[in-house]
């Protein structure tokens, strides 16, 4: 049984007008999933669904066992998947590091000892131990960014879901989120990455693409970025790897069709020249 | 007009010792008429600061360099900062931080009727329509409409219809893709390229995208901690990886095949746009082939 | 952004600092009980009062400058409270033109409560972080629970307003920019017009604040937030012997202006039930 199933959800904000429509995936323990789409596709819709602060008009959805259709289960569910947001300012809620942290497993009502702990554990995890009782206001982006991604690991989530939390990032910041992600992955837990980079999308397992809330594309990146024409209606582009690589084609170049990270199109180019 | 910086120093909180911040600490630097000018660092580094002192939104501090700006010296008391505004727009990240008005009309004339009050309601109409038309919006459908319904991307345009209907000569933009999908991006892109070949003369844009900065950008500098680390065109700049990594950036895509190629030994000499790197690659081909 | 520094707090190692917020907040209120408790013209009670201040700031390590700049933003409620004492005190008599003796007593009594009251009072948060400072309204209002206060959504609404406080400058200060940007003037023409030309600042604030307040909901609820009910929480408070040293010392300041009073203690005790 798969960690996360998503069956056949349909949402609509407004009637008549569906934002989501009959959209079906599962994910593993561990997995990587990147949902990529234009704006408005309805990613942050699913997002929503996903840890229960939306519930869909029709299907469910089951993460470990529990489904989005039990009312009971919300609380279950919100401890399973953890939801990191675009703008790290409006995620956290005490002006200290620790006191941030601690605010969700004190909602779920662990006694103080226990909450120390998930708050070392937490800031480990982000690489953020030295922070514990910083301010963060005085934080860069991407520290303030890892610390809401802390405040929701001390939860112990089984799914990390990220929506565009990188958007606002410098390069250093985005290094820094991608580090946390492979070292939370290591740890088995499963990340579902919304995101505009096709860059970041690349590395996942796998890759699902929105379309006027249906799920348009999925597949490997490679099964993906291969569909030139495809992305092409729906409005999105290649990473700039594959870009570069399809222009090198068609200058009449011999580079393999399935180049589309920056490693790949150098491992190419290293053996053309 | 040509903005030439000397020395410019800036201290946050100047007054209180223990609360002072230096977020510049004597920059200089040289941007000329018709140039795309990229500027670089990572957050905190003080480019921030540093653009905001072009239009006057931050002032010159004492003995802290000079700024002079075509024929305005901002250290100057008398400076015309109204007349400087209206030829240097400026759009910050969030379209969200400048849409106010009820509808998208009344919003892009608001700098008009600043910068222009003289103007006749006719003429502000027209100016208004030719903005819109400029960033590919369609006046009479678009005019009434509330800016605060529209998609992502049509408040990042009206937003920039809103700076660029004064017509200035001078446009810096702070992040101006950020948040846009790459379609969205890549068509805001084009039309900074089609206002740079109208009456915007220079543009200057503040990027983390990197891609971006060697594609589009004539020269670029490299701000970390208060200073310029480098400046030149994006291929200078971006020839030095490590001083790049160690502002806490990394290198457009271009520059890292043509680094990795170099160390097989395979010299790639080309500008960084990704045409610019095809061509040389297919060059170094033509080189071995013979 | 930079420019901006939030309340008062300064922050050091000291005897003061380290002290509970709630005992804090308690011998603040007892001192100033203190400052009330002085009767008219007694101003060797004053004097002990500001005896008080000086060997807490010292105590505190905290510059009597910064102290002493709270009184400068209030200078001119004192200025105007002691010429209005001044001018229309009637009673006793006249020195010169309408200034009567006890008119002059009464400013400089006004005078010295107020001073008084506001050194002690910066003294609290300049010691005390806001989020301490917070923490401790908590921890002192916990009683409240019995009659069904909500004293939990208080310390969290307090909390989060401390938290966005800075964040909403900082968005402030940039919308101002960006109106300054497209050649907004906020610096000149009359009050009507100065209010008006805030309205482009105050809209897309506003709009913000309101996105904010939604995604922040909405990170708590995925944060498993629901109420106060089977809530834990991670920071106690813990009173030490600093806490009880202070009260001793606070209680000393009382216990003497009280025994200066001796003779004028019902009249004392007025003035409080005056000022409540």
């Amino acid at each position: 049984m798969p960690l996360l199933e998503v069956k056949n959800v349909s949402f609509s904000y407004v009637k008549n007008k569906q934002t989501l429509k009959d959209v079906s995936f599962s994910v593993e323990k561990g997995e990587f999933l990147a949902i990529i789409g234009h704006n408005g596709s309805g990613k942050s819709t699913l997002a929503k669904l996903l840890n229960g602060l939306l519930k869909p008009n029709s299907g469910e959805i089951i993460v470990d066992g529990y489904s989005s259709s039990d009312k009971n289960a919300v609380f279950e569910i919100r401890k399973r998947v953890g939801m990191v947001f675009q703008n790290p300012d409006n995620q956290l809620i005490a002006s200290i590091v620790e006191d941030d942290i601690a605010f969700g497993p004190e909602n779920l009502g662990l006694p103080r000892e226990e909450i120390g702990k998930r708050i070392d554990f937490a800031l480990k995890a982000v690489g953020m131990q030295d922070f514990r009782k910083a301010t963060p206001e005085r934080l860069s982006g991407g520290q303030k960014q890892r610390i809401a991604i802390a405040g929701v690991l001390a939860l112990m989530p089984q799914v990390l879901v990220l929506d565009e939390s990188t958007a606002m990032l410098d390069p250093e910041g985005r290094k820094e989120i991608a580090e946390v992600v492979d070292n939370l992955r290591e740890k088995g837990v499963a990340v579902i990455a919304i995101t505009h980079y096709m860059e970041e999308a690349v590395k996942a397992d796998k890759i699902l693409v929105l379309d006027r809330g249906e799920i348009a594309l999925s597949g490997t990146p490679k099964e993906v970025f291969a569909k030139k024409s495809e992305l092409d209606a729906l409005n999105l582009e290649l990473p700039l790897a594959g870009i570069i690589a399809d222009k090198l084609r068609a200058r009449g170049l011999n580079i393999a069709d399935d180049v589309v990270s920056d490693a790949e199109l150098a491992g190419a180019l290293w053996k053309l020249l | 007009m040509e903005i030439t910086v000397k020395d410019l120093k800036f201290t946050y909180s100047a007054k209180t010792k223990s609360l002072a911040f230096r977020a510049l600490k004597g920059v200089s630097v040289n941007i000329g008429e018709g140039e795309i000018f990229g500027i670089i660092g990572k957050t905190g580094s003080g480019k921030s600061t540093f653009i905001q002192h072009l239009n006057g939104l931050i002032k010159v501090q004492k003995d802290a360099g000079s700024i002079v700006i075509g024929e305005y010296d901002l250290t100057d008391k008398k400076c015309d900062y109204r007349s400087l505004r209206a030829k240097i727009g400026m759009m910050f990240q969030y379209p969200e931080h400048q849409l106010f008005a009820e509808t998208v009309e009344g919003d892009v004339a608001f700098a008009l009727k600043n910068f222009a009050p003289e103007l006749s309601d006719g003429e502000i109409e027209s100016r208004v329509k030719d903005a819109l038309a400029l960033t590919g919006l369609n006046y009479d459908l678009i005019k009434n409409s509330s800016p605060f319904d529209l998609s992502g991307g049509q408040k990042r345009r009206v937003a920039i219809a809103g700076v660029i209907v004064a017509k200035p000569e001078i446009l810096i933009l702070d992040e101006p893709a950020a948040g846009l999908d790459p379609k969205g991006k890549r068509e805001f892109l084009e039309l900074l390229l089609r206002l740079h070949k109208d009456f915007v003369k220079t543009i200057i844009i503040v990027s983390h995208d990197m891609n971006l900065v060697a594609e589009y950008c004539t020269n670029a500098a490299v701000f970390a901690d208060g200073k310029i680390l480098s400046c030149g065109t994006p291929k200078e700049i971006f020839s030095d990886k490590s001083l790049i990594e160690e502002s806490g950036l990394n290198v457009p895509l271009t520059a890292f095949l043509v680094e990795k190629l170099k160390e097989k030994g395979v010299l790639i000499d080309c500008d960084l746009t990704v045409d610019g790197f095809i061509d040389g690659v297919c060059r170094a081909l033509n080189l071995k082939g013979e | 952004m930079r420019d901006v520094s939030f309340g008062s707090y300064f922050p050091a190692k000291s005897f003061v600092h380290s002290m509970d917020a709630r005992a804090k907040i308690l011998i603040a209120i007892a001192y100033m009980v203190a400052v009330f408790l002085v009767s008219a013209f007694h101003f060797l009670g004053f004097a002990a009062c500001l005896l008080f201040v000086i060997i807490s700031t010292i105590t505190a390590k905290v510059p009597f400058g910064l102290v002493l700049k709270s009184v400068k933003t209030i200078i001119f409620f004192v200025v105007f409270s002691a010429v209005l004492q001044l001018f229309f005190n009637r009673k006793g008599t006249v020195l010169f033109w309408i200034i009567t003796d006890v008119g002059l007593l009464n400013a400089g009594f006004i005078i010295a409560r107020i001073v008084l009251i506001v050194l002690g009072a910066s003294l609290l948060t300049l010691t005390t972080s806001p989020v301490e400072l917070a923490d401790g309204i908590e921890g002192l209002l916990l009683p409240l629970k019995w009659i069904k206060f909500p004293v939990h959504e208080f310390a969290l609404i307090m909390s989060i307003a401390l938290r966005f406080i800075p964040t909403l400058i900082g968005e402030t200060d940039r919308i101002i920019k960006a109106q300054k940007a497209r050649g907004a003037d906020f610096e000149s023409g009359n009050i009507f017009k100065r209010a008006k030309a805030l309205i482009p600042v105050l809209i897309p604030l506003l709009i913000s604040s309101f996105r904010r307040a939604d995604e922040l909901a909405d990170a708590m609820d995925s944060r498993c937030y629901a109420g106060s009910k089977n809530r834990t929480k991670y920071k106690k408070m813990r009173l030490t012997y600093r806490d009880l040293l202070g009260v001793l010392f606070v209680a000393g300041l009382i216990v003497g202006i009280v025994f200066l009073n001796k003779f004028y203690l019902l009249s004392g005790l007025s003035v409080i039930a005056g000022a409540l």
